[in-house]
């Protein structure tokens, strides 16, 4: 009964979601309606899950002594930023958002910002040709990277056109590939999942 | 040279190149790709009054990239007296989409809920996009600063997509992919996207197929979006600074090769 209940509801749930996919019948859009709610609840609810081990592993590192001035920074943030829009509200010359432009948008750049250097120090380090298929990388990765670039397009107008060639034939056809092959995995997992064929959601059983 | 110094050369190298682009006032002119002529085309054919959705889809952490992006859109869509519904599907991109708009509509003198709207964010992505394909204000019942919808002058009218001329997916991951796939497929609504340029190939595909409407990609596309709207801004400005680094990366690989097979012919000796 334990397996057979979750199994049951997977496969009510998933045959109807496909079957209203075909259907304009007001009781058809109703149920997807209904069903695209609780679906939008019981994420809401993973939120709640995520912050609820977000304080957890952070009280119990605390409590070893392990990172404590940055773990503290963190559980301060994630207090002080419902604090501030709750007392001074969302809006344009808020509290909250004075708070999320100058600090958190600034923090978060600079630590993205940070992926530049490494990608010089890798392109120094790691791009070489080594072999056949090192150098097919190496001259892709010239040409896309040169291409992009306002002053080779003033210099000649081959470069723009051969960074389109690389981007829309080779690089496409293996994009289309790897997606085309997603695509076909995920209907086969769901299919697996509808039919309870595929059990691992259900303690990995 | 160590290691760690040869890193630290690199690492500074980079940082005057960038500092002292933005130091210097160069503009370049460059040739809008067609994708984003085929971008600003389309919002500048659309009649006056006419619907668009700009949905923020992003992380702070590509604010740098995104803004100009998101700015050049705006303020063309304002210029030409469009009617904007702002929406986020990443939560991040809430308070930012909030003060772009802000900011853009005081450019223009637009009004809230006159002339635009931002109704904030919803949580689960593919359930808010196929929601908003039966009714807007059913997954959005109230705006971002709690006025319910139905009394926001801008949404009277306004039942799901088949109201919205465009949607324009402004995202720095693979967000826009549930809107090709959902809106584009499901309700045959034209998708946008403005798109960081790590972005672009990921895109490409559906832009092929004619799924993905258009692309204005990257601070080049933010650049080239600009100058054919007339008002350059942050893409042109981060055009010097994109050069010099992507010249410098060029030329690392070339030194980093000419070492190695200076260490391999040595070697072999």
């Amino acid at each position: 009964m334990q397996q057979r209940l979750p199994i049951a509801v997977c496969f009510i749930a998933g045959v109807l979601m496909f079957l209203q996919y075909f259907s304009p019948h007001p009781v058809a859009r109703a149920v997807f309606v209904t069903i695209n709610d609780y679906w939008q609840i019981i994420f809401a609810f993973t939120l709640l899950v995520g912050i609820a081990a977000f304080v957890k592993t952070n009280l119990k590192q605390i409590s070893r002594g392990k990172d404590t001035p940055y773990r503290l920074i963190g559980l301060a943030g994630l207090v002080l930023m419902p604090v501030l829009a709750l007392i001074g509200g969302i809006k344009i010359d808020s509290p909250f958002q004075w708070a999320f432009e100058n600090m958190l948008a600034p923090m978060q750049a600079t630590v993205f910002s940070l992926l530049a250097f490494f990608v010089a120090s890798a392109s120094f380090r790691g791009f070489r040709a080594r072999n056949a298929q090192a150098v097919i990388l190496l001259a892709a990765a010239l040409v896309v990277l040169i291409g992009r670039v306002p002053i080779t397009e003033m210099i000649s107008e081959t470069f723009p056109k051969i960074t389109f060639w690389v981007q829309n034939y080779p690089s496409m056809a293996a994009r289309r590939g790897i997606l085309i092959g997603i695509g076909l995995g995920s209907m086969t997992t769901a299919l697996r999942v509808i039919l309870g064929i595929e059990r691992t959601y259900l303690r990995g059983e | 040279m160590t290691r760690l110094k040869t890193r630290w050369v690199i690492f500074g190298g980079l940082f005057l190149m960038i500092t002292l682009s933005y130091l210097l006032n160069v503009r370049f002119e460059s040739v809008a790709s067609p994708e984003v002529q085929k971008s600003y085309t389309y919002i500048e054919d659309l009649p006056e009054g006419s619907v668009i959705m700009v949905s923020f889809d992003h992380e702070a952490s590509s604010l740098p990239e995104i803004q100009p992006l998101a700015l050049v859109v705006l303020r063309h869509a304002f210029k030409n007296n469009l009617k904007i519904i702002g929406v986020s599907l990443f939560a991040e991109g809430t308070a930012i989409g909030y003060r772009l708009l802000s900011q853009t509509a005081s450019e223009f003198d637009k009004r809230y809920g006159t002339d635009y709207v931002f109704l904030g964010f919803k949580p689960q992505q593919i359930s808010a996009i196929l929601g908003m394909g039966e009714s807007i204000r059913h997954v959005f019942p109230e705006d971002y600063l709690g006025t319910p919808t139905d009394e926001i002058p801008v949404m009277h009218g306004i039942v799901n997509y088949d109201q919205v001329e465009m949607v324009v997916s402004i995202t720095d991951g693979a967000l826009t992919v549930h809107w090709i796939e959902y809106v584009g497929s499901q309700y045959h609504q034209q998708v946008m996207a403005a798109l960081t340029a790590a972005m672009i190939t990921t895109y490409d595909p559906y832009l092929a197929s004619g799924q993905l409407f258009s692309v204005v990609g990257g601070l080049k596309g933010a650049a080239e979006y600009e100058n054919l709207l007339g008002q350059p801004g942050g893409g042109n400005r981060g055009m010097l600074a994109q050069t010099s680094a992507h010249l410098y990366v060029i030329v690392l690989i070339i030194i980093g090769n000419i070492l190695y097979f200076r260490d391999r012919k040595r070697g072999k000796e």
